[in-house]
């Protein structure tokens, strides 16, 4: 019994497996296919789930107006886990298999990183990867110039947050808490720029992706004589720290980077969170602009659960005005290279969600410019304007 | 000297707090490798269930009572630990039983592809956004002798040393403890001394799993955002439990309490005084580890077992 | 466990070589997509060679290891460095790389002359870590956490750059790798292994020296692993960190498990298994379900992955060549009731 199920179930498998399809590289006439490669099942699958909501919901609301150049927008969403080499299967799967127009979204540095050779090899635009590491706007790298990256990276936030404390207070001692991945050596890049700028050094203390106890970190700042403290991390971080320094009666200013703007930091810190600083990049989503503006107003009108709403949802709204306005780009006649050369033609281009950008043949990287912003009573107030 | 110690305290304590935390999940390794030389593998999923169970009471609860109070936690807490018995009861049967013959390495990647298992369902039944745990006991804190401790971490530390004395009583003390013992050195000898086996196996992993859902009900406040890589936590609690040596109920506290005060220590004032320590932090316990087995291969407090041919 | 090769049937061997060989050209013949097919065998056939050096330490010696992703990764990353920086062929890589991972081995199978058992997996899951954040301490030569890009292979003049390629490549390294781990089976470093796990008191008072012959599995198995690394890097073009989490040595054993503990084809038939259910056959079937259903996608793959293994693991214990074997004894007894005999 037991071996005729298995039989059974293998056959079923392998039958599966075998399923062919063929249509034309992504473009019928009523629908264009885009492929988004998220982490459904690793440790950041809130991501997963968030980010395709928000393009979803942004998607829905181009494609009720017609779609581009009459044609559907669909997104097709594959998981990698976090892990390059899954990362690298789900590429392949949905450019061969599944024939997707162009990739977006895709989450992770290293995973991003990792299907480079896919990108140079099949010729498919990797529209805003979902990272801010400045490596993926490094025009100078493999496949560079099929990779369309909005983020500013996070050592351009970490420089202008240093610039902006220094202005301020020019006898400040900074201390920086970064996370020992990509994510933190691209801030202390940046934190390395700002130390040569201004002659100052910067007290470094490490975390682990994941970790739950800061005392060792914050006791450090407390004895470094550290004024002002930049946090690289994501939610748990700034709350634990800022609660920490509050419980062993250490007083500094608090500051973190993009990933920090999130309203559950407000929420969860509390009291020890009021006048937390943070840099973003984009059109914050509680800020009067158009882009957010219009984020509020489809958020209404499709009743999304308040817990969803946010950074990241906003993220994925966000990131799907640069891939529709790459579909438009590209013609009537959608073909790869039409979107590429279409997308380098924007200059100064506003979309209501980031600031004016600007792609060319050098220039792939997007954003190229920050703002600061405050936790006032629980709700980020911008407190400067654009800098870079 | 003293400016290498200053604050080094206050690091202790709040190592001592943090290593409670692994000595717990330790103790939940322990249990079950005492009485039938499995590694539960999942025993951090299990902890991470127990964290969702606990906060879905407690939303149920508060909901009916109509705001959250310390009869709300108790009731939230009790309705854990049933669930946690429960639980364990599946989990022998669906682990423990079917796997009872076969080779160790077989009911080790049971527990691991349990492990998996629980994990996605649990993603799958809660939803993959983050929740936001309450504490019982809020963000107060104690201070006492210029060290700081949040009432949180005190309960968890006292937990842990109350759950320890307690198994440790049981083992040596109660005749069922040592119908354990009996099973663990030699399941068919006990059988044909009239223990009841099979039993046996039911309350150890009613045990474990009890232990795992209690540090998970401790931790889940602790964390400040609640979700599913809270489960690797238990990877972190393995070289405490091995430290002490597998097996051995106060050596999984101590060996638990001795990584956390490593971690925190190193994270800090080492780090602080020695740059290079920031670069293997999160090693450094595993570097410790691998130190200690060399000259001790069956951990401080293992019993090295003799061996026939 | 008795040594299971005692009835073996030698003549399938060629014909399921030229199978291989043959298997590329059916599959690009029978669909479009067959680049993406093409990948996910290159990737079983790199984790073959792993699993083939892991089930000669795990399954013929009996020393468990839950650190071969580090070994694949210091493959990688020497092979990277040696070919990419210091300007070493590709070939020469080939040689000099395995042997530098097996002397790593060796330098774990130390201190596994003491520790025993799950102790010895979690001290080999110790240095998974270690080497993790080696490779990142490293930064200058290995591009830190960021990652490190890898050239293509060249051998003999000739540069290996697509999946199709890679795929003859891989597989004849595959093959040889699998016929040498057969051979070392069959040969008294094989008998003399197995002796150590069935009994390593009674393999000691037959005056087997067990430190030295526990090493030398160490080694070969780094070795392996080395060999699978360079291949590794050199067709993915891109390693990281991420790439060898201490979830892949797990899955290794899995494969090792899934496939038969203490037999080679059963290391192979376990990689391919676990590699094409987790990478083609749950995301199709899901993709085929979400046709009719709305489903949080990645958590459900992670489920059923995980259910087949812990269903495997309930009711074929002895693994997929234990399966096969079962298959063949009754089909070769078929009317005597067969399966009373076999247990």
């Amino acid at each position: 019994m037991k071996r005729t199920v298995s039989i059974i179930i293998i056959t079923a498998l392998i039958w599966m497996g075998c399923e062919n399809r063929t249509t034309s590289p992504g473009v019928t006439d009523t629908e264009i296919l885009v492929g988004n490669i998220q982490d459904l099942s690793g440790p950041i699958k809130e991501l997963g789930l968030l980010i395709p909501a928000g393009t979803n919901m942004y998607l829905d609301y181009i494609n009720a107006q017609g779609g581009v150049h009459g044609r559907q927008v669909k997104m097709v969403v594959e998981d990698h886990g976090y892990n390059p080499m899954k990362a690298v299967v789900a590429a392949k799967k949905l450019i061969e298999k599944d024939q997707v127009f162009c990739l977006y979204n895709v989450i992770g540095t290293s995973p991003a990183e990792a299907i480079r050779p896919i990108l140079e090899e099949s010729g498919v635009p990797l529209i805003a990867p979902a990272t801010n590491s400045s490596s993926m706007s490094d025009m100078s790298r493999q496949a560079a110039k099929y990779i369309f990256h909005t983020d500013a990276g996070y050592d351009l936030q970490t420089r202008v947050l240093i610039d902006y404390i220094l202005e301020n207070n020019p006898e400040a001692k900074i201390g920086i808490a970064y996370q020992d991945d990509d994510y933190g050596a691209n801030a202390l890049k940046g934190c390395a720029e700002a130390e040569a700028n201004h002659g100052i050094s910067v007290q470094k203390e490490s975390f682990q992706r994941g970790a739950t106890d800061f005392v060792g970190q914050t006791m450090n700042f407390m004895k470094g004589g550290c004024t002002d403290v930049i946090i690289g991390g994501v939610v748990r971080e700034p709350v634990t720290i800022m609660k920490t320094a509050q419980a062993i009666g250490y007083s500094a200013a608090f500051y973190g980077l993009g990933p920090t703007v999130d309203p559950r930091v407000g929420l969860l810190a509390g009291e020890a969170g009021e006048g937390f600083i943070a840099v973003y990049w984009a059109y914050y989503p509680d800020s009067d602009e158009p882009g957010p503006v219009l984020y509020q107003e489809l958020c209404e009108k499709n009743n999304v659960p308040a817990k969803m709403r946010g950074l990241y949802h906003y993220y994925g709204f966000a990131t799907a005005h640069v891939l529709v306005e790459g579909l438009r780009k590209a013609g009537k006649y959608p073909t790869r290279k039409r979107m590429m050369k279409g997308l380098e033609t924007l200059h100064n281009w506003e979309s209501g969600v980031f600031p004016p950008m600007t792609y060319n043949r050098n220039d792939h990287a997007g954003v190229e410019s920050v703002i600061i912003l405050q936790l006032q009573g629980g709700k980020q107030v911008a407190i400067t304007d654009w800098r870079n | 000297m003293t400016s290498l110690f200053t604050d080094i305290n206050q690091e202790i304590v709040s190592g001592i707090a943090l290593g409670s935390i692994y000595a717990l999940i330790a103790l939940g390794f322990t249990l079950i490798y005492k009485a039938t030389e499995v590694v539960n593998f999942a025993q951090g999923e299990v902890m991470m269930v127990g964290a969702y169970v606990n906060f879905f009471f407690v939303t149920q609860f508060s909901g009916m009572a109509g705001g959250l109070n310390g009869w709300v936690f108790t009731a939230a807490l009790l309705g854990s630990i049933i669930f946690a018995l429960l639980f364990g009861i599946i989990l022998d049967y669906i682990i423990n039983r079917p796997l009872k013959d076969e080779p160790v390495f077989s009911i080790i990647m049971a527990t691991i592809s349990l492990a998996i298992i629980l994990r996605s369902l649990t993603a799958m039944i809660a939803g993959p956004i983050s929740l936001v745990p309450v504490s019982p006991f809020g963000n107060n804190t104690i201070k006492a002798g210029g060290v700081v401790i949040s009432v949180l971490d005190l309960a968890i530390i006292i937990c842990a040393f109350i759950l320890m004395a307690l198994f440790f009583f049981f083992f040596n003390k109660t005749r069922w403890g040592i119908a354990m013992k009996a099973t663990s050195a030699d399941a068919e000898a006990a059988q044909l001394m009239g223990i009841p086996v099979k039993k046996v196996y039911r309350y150890v992993w009613m045990f474990a799993t009890l232990v795992g859902v209690i540090s998970g009900v401790l931790l889940a406040p602790r964390m400040a955002l609640l979700d599913t890589t809270m489960a690797y936590l238990g990877l972190k609690a393995f070289p405490a439990a091995i430290l002490g040596g597998f097996g051995s109920i106060p050596g999984a506290i101590i060996g638990g309490i001795l990584m956390g005060v490593i971690e925190t220590v190193s994270m800090g004032t080492l780090s602080f005084h020695f740059n290079w320590v920031k670069e293997i932090n999160d090693i450094i316990v595993w570097i410790v580890l691998i130190v200690v087995l060399m000259i001790r291969p069956d951990g401080l407090f293992g019993i090295a077992k003799v061996k026939r041919v | 466990m008795k040594g299971r090769y005692d009835d073996e049937n030698l003549k399938w061997i060629p014909i399921l070589i030229i199978a291989v060989y043959l298997s590329p050209f059916l599959l690009k013949s029978a669909t479009f997509s067959y680049k993406y097919y093409l990948y996910i065998l290159n990737m079983a056939g790199i984790y073959m060679i792993l699993t083939v050096g892991l089930d000669l330490l795990s399954g013929f010696t009996g020393l468990m290891s839950l650190g071969h992703a580090a070994f694949l990764a210091i493959g990688a990353y020497t092979s990277a460095i040696l070919v990419d920086q210091a300007g070493l062929p590709f070939e020469l890589s080939l040689i000099i790389t395995p042997v530098i991972v097996g002397l790593c081995g060796l330098m774990i199978g130390f201190p596994a002359l003491r520790i025993e058992g799950m102790y010895l997996g979690l001290t080999t899951m110790g240095f998974g870590f270690i080497v993790k954040r080696l490779i990142i301490a490293f930064r200058d030569w290995t591009g830190g956490s960021a990652g490190l890009q890898v050239s293509k292979a060249t051998l003999f003049g000739f540069t290996i750059s697509n999946d199709w390629n890679n795929y003859f490549m891989i597989y004849t390294f595959a093959i040889i790798a699998i016929i040498v781990a057969r051979r070392i089976v069959k040969s008294k470093l094989g008998r003399v292994f197995m002796a150590i796990r069935d009994s390593e008191q009674a393999a000691q008072a037959s005056g087997i020296n067990i430190a030295k012959y526990k090493m030398l599995s160490f080694f070969i198995s780094g070795m392996f692993a080395g060999f699978a690394g360079v291949l590794f890097a050199h067709t993915n073009h891109f390693i990281s960190t991420d790439h060898f989490d201490i979830l892949l040595s797990v899955y290794f054993i899995v494969m090792v498990l899934v496939g038969g503990v203490g037999s080679i084809y059963g290391a192979v038939l376990g990689t391919l298994f676990i590699v094409l259910m987790e990478n083609m056959f749950i995301p199709l079937f899901k993709d085929t379900l979400t046709q009719y259903m709305h489903l949080e996608a990645g958590d459900f793959q992670a489920f059923i992955f995980g259910l087949i293994m812990l269903l495997f693991i309930i009711f074929q214990p002895m693994g997929l060549y234990g399966m096969w074997l079962k298959m063949r004894i009754y089909w070769k007894l078929f009317p005597f009731n067969p399966r009373k005999r076999f247990t």
